[in-house]
């Protein structure tokens, strides 16, 4: 079924379009041939090949119009939906960027801080060593503590 | 007559088909992706308060970084499901 799909694809919808409408046409006037056609002589004797084969083509002719407009629509439907998911993308993108920007922006500060916070450290460190001195015991419990360990 | 009403009937009925259309999964920022480093712990032995402070402050920094980046994170998530909602 794929590749009458495919193979109908690659025909303009305008020729598939009055192609259809052909089928259609014909169709009708075979139905209505095989009706009237009863009350012209000679051309009476066609009229039971001529019905059957008219209401055949009339019913293909009304199928692939259907189709074809069936396909249109799903058509419509996809460039609609892939120029959303286009836009999606590039919106998502644009995302990215601002949510990285930030991200750096913030983590830059954090680091300035500390820069200062170092440097206080340093000019503070003969004050701060020379009047505390830090119990071992103290220095397990906090690596205790950032390891998340027992 | 009535035959050809229900099959030009049945030849109008609506056909399924499903949209073969998708959108690929958004990326995230590389900085992103890479995981909060460790604690840092203090050298043992030492007993100068200056060591100590200067090992928990640099883990606050760390902290400030990983808290950053979980929000950038949650801040991803919710706007990507904006924007993949916004498209259904």
């Amino acid at each position: 079924m794929g590749q009458f799909t495919w193979m109908f694809s690659i025909i303009p919808d305008a020729i598939l379009n009055w192609v259809y409408w052909g089928i259609i046409a014909v169709g009708l006037t075979g139905v209505f041939a095989g009706w009237f056609g009863k009350f012209i002589p000679v051309y009476g004797r066609y009229v039971e090949y001529l019905k059957p084969v008219g209401i055949v083509l009339l019913v293909l002719g009304v199928w692939l119009r259907g189709g074809y407009d069936t396909e249109l629509a799903w058509r419509a439907k996809v460039a609609e939906a892939e120029a959303k998911v286009v836009a999606a993308e590039a919106k998502s993108k644009e995302t990215n960027t601002v949510i990285q920007t930030q991200y750096r922006d913030k983590v830059k500060t954090v680091k300035e801080v500390q820069i200062v916070v170092q440097e206080r450290i340093v000019k503070e460190a003969a004050k701060m060593d020379a009047e505390c001195k830090v119990d071992a015991e103290a220095i397990s419990i906090l690596n205790q503590a950032a390891g998340g360990k027992k | 007559m009535k035959y050809i009403i229900i099959a030009l009937a049945l030849c109008l009925s609506a056909c399924a088909t499903s949209v073969p259309v998708t959108m690929n999964f958004p990326q995230v920022p590389e900085e992103l992706k890479a995981s909060c480093p460790d604690l840092k712990t203090i050298p043992e032995g030492t007993t100068k308060l200056s060591e100590v402070v200067t090992v928990v402050t640099e883990n606050y920094g760390q902290y400030q970084e990983c808290k950053i980046k979980i929000d950038a994170w949650t801040q991803w998530y919710n706007s990507q499901k904006k924007i993949f909602e916004s498209i259904k």
